[in-house]
């Protein structure tokens, strides 16, 4: 799990520009606190699935939250193990 | 026979005709068409005995999450026969509290407890009524008086009010009337054959007019709508999914959306034989992303429709009928039944063909105007000036078009400075507006840039602002998707001769970037 979570900490902060922002955390809301845009969320699924080979469906979106990195870990986790 | 003096009564004769039938699906419920009735006769009964006395209705905020509820306090409105505004839940609330001054006392509140919250931070008048949804759902719905207040309802009364972007900061409320919307849902539901068997899949938010479509060709005719989860449309890659396994036949998308679901690769990998409606407005629809479309789902009717919030949602309408090179402009084409289009030109005379002009509509689906605001409704709303003979009330949507060699409409853009940005409509001055709310701006100019279709924002300040702490500033007072994309900070703006901010200077500056 924290291998995860380090792994794509990494990424969202090298894609998004987020250098050390003090307000940056692994519960901190990615797209209502303006780190992402909309389309940057298309990106790290896109970035999971490749890394991770795994598929999330339409239905895992509707169903899990998806807004920090804690909770994409999380569907990450369930999906590998 | 049923007069359809309300749009409501279309859902009285699908509860009768369709009863237990969903009516409405979203991602946690579904509603059937007795169901929706029968709350939105409890809610009309709560509204009915909280309005005020007095010859004008009480507009009802709803202020919900996208949901079955929003719909339920939509036709609650309309059998208490006051006008809904739909709000967006995640609107800021110093933009909502302009809507409630705008209504001036008058009015019902709709929302959840966590709404409640955010109202408590706001001014809200002692004549306002606030109502908890949960709540009013459990009122016993008095038949006797809601025959009375939709008896009382003649089809010229508005329907809604929805609040559109406006130049000087404050929205403008676009108010609508039921004959408008009950002529559009036959339009629709004649043009593309929507019968109790088609399932709509619905994109567009509430307070957006496109959400007009849907709900009302539902209505009229007993298909059934379902709500696609907002989430998904971060995702464009999975909706094809969600269109297959739900059995969609009719979408009424914004480009946007259109374009992403066609880049992301989707379309190739799912087959939708099901789909057969795929019908698009808003902004403007590249023929490169829909050519995508016809390729991998050819058996589909493709649709381009065109309307300003001011009309009933769409007033002229394209059926795709041939092909299009991925470079060619995508006509509006004509005006729809019972609605007219005229061009005018400088002068104001009727535009010869292939003659640019000014945009106009004239037909039941033209709005009353501005809520509430008669002096920005008597610029674009007013007689037509080709005609002197009888009164003949015709809205100028400021928008550019010449008709082509095929007596089809071709749009070209706008006259002002209003843009579109994933199909919602936004008047830039009203981001320039917030911006000069934030602490430390001196200046501020936001300048379209369209290659990379993305709103700019230059201010004139000594603070290092970054974008996102300045965007989490603005967000108190514009939607996020008003939100620029890029922040330019200089020590002083450019100026005209005649002092004011060189827009086209700044505008020509990204040209050079690009």
């Amino acid at each position: 799990m924290e291998d995860i979570k380090n792994t794509l900490r990494a990424f969202i902060i090298d894609k998004f520009e987020i250098g050390d922002d003090p307000d940056f955390a692994d519960d901190v809301h990615l797209f209502n606190e303006g780190f992402v845009d909309s389309f940057g969320a298309v990106e790290i699924i896109h970035f999971v699935e490749e890394h991770y080979g795994i598929k999330i469906t339409q239905r895992d979106i509707t169903l899990y939250p998806m807004n920090t990195v804690d909770e994409i870990s999380e569907v990450v986790y369930e999906k590998i193990s | 026979m049923v007069h359809l003096n309300s749009a409501v009564r279309m859902l009285d004769i699908a509860a009768e005709r369709y009863g237990e039938k969903t009516a409405v699906e979203d991602e946690w419920s579904k509603i059937s068409f007795k169901e929706l009735k029968n709350k939105g006769m409890a809610v009309g009964t709560a509204l009915a005995v909280t309005s005020p006395d007095g010859y004008m209705s009480a507009p009802v905020i709803v202020y919900l999450k996208k949901s079955i509820s929003c719909l339920v306090c939509f036709m609650g409105a309309m059998y208490s026969a006051n006008p809904y505004v739909p709000v967006a839940y995640d609107m800021p609330a110093n933009r909502i509290q302009k809507i409630v001054d705008s209504l001036e006392g008058r009015g019902h509140i709709i929302t959840d407890e966590a709404g409640t919250e955010t109202l408590r931070t706001m001014n809200i008048p002692e004549t306002f009524s606030v109502h908890i949804y949960d709540e009013i759902l459990k009122t016993i719905t008095d038949e006797a008086l809601l025959n009375r207040t939709l008896g009382s309802v003649i089809d010229t009364d508005p329907i809604y009010i929805m609040f559109t972007s406006g130049s000087t900061g404050a929205p403008k409320g676009v108010t609508v009337p039921h004959r408008g919307v009950v002529d559009y849902a036959m339009w629709v539901a004649k043009t593309f054959g929507i019968d109790e068997n088609s399932v709509l899949g619905n994109q567009a938010p509430f307070y957006f007019d496109n959400s007009i479509f849907d709900i009302y060709s539902c209505l009229l005719t007993g298909a059934k709508m379902i709500i696609i989860p907002e989430t998904l449309f971060m995702f464009p890659l999975k909706l094809p999914e969600f269109v297959r396994d739900n059995h969609i036949t009719t979408i009424f998308w914004v480009p946007t959306v259109m374009i992403n679901v066609a880049n992301s690769g989707a379309l190739e990998e799912i087959k939708l034989p099901e789909l057969e409606n795929v019908a698009f407005c808003g902004e403007v629809m590249p023929n490169t992303q829909l050519n995508i479309w016809r390729k991998a789902q050819p058996h589909c009717l493709y649709a381009n429709l065109y309307g300003p919030t001011e009309i009933s949602d769409v007033c002229t309408y394209y059926i795709v009928d041939r092909e299009f090179k991925d470079s060619d402009p995508l006509p509006i084409g004509k005006a729809c039944e019972n609605m007219r289009i005229v061009i005018l030109n400088e002068k104001n005379e009727i535009a010869k063909p292939k003659e640019q002009g000014e945009l106009c509509v004239i037909g039941t689906g033209v709005s009353l105007g501005y809520w509430n605001n008669k002096e920005i409704t008597d610029k674009v709303f007013m007689q037509n000036p080709v005609n002197p003979f009888y009164e003949e009330r015709l809205y100028r949507t400021g928008d550019l078009a010449y008709i082509d060699d095929e007596g089809l409409i071709i749009y070209l853009g706008r006259m002002d400075n209003q843009i579109k940005v994933k199909g919602n409509r936004i008047e830039l001055g009203e981001i320039e507006n917030a911006a000069m709310c934030v602490n430390g701006v001196k200046g501020a100019c936001a300048v379209f840039d369209a290659e990379n279709q993305r709103i700019v924002m230059f201010i004139e300040s000594e603070t290092d602002f970054k974008l996102r702490k300045f965007n989490m500033e603005l967000k108190r007072y514009i939607p996020s998707y008003m939100l620029p994309a890029v922040l330019k900070i200089m020590d002083k703006l450019p100026h005209t001769a005649n002092d004011k901010i060189d827009r086209v200077r700044l505008k020509n500056s990204l040209k050079e970037e690009n």
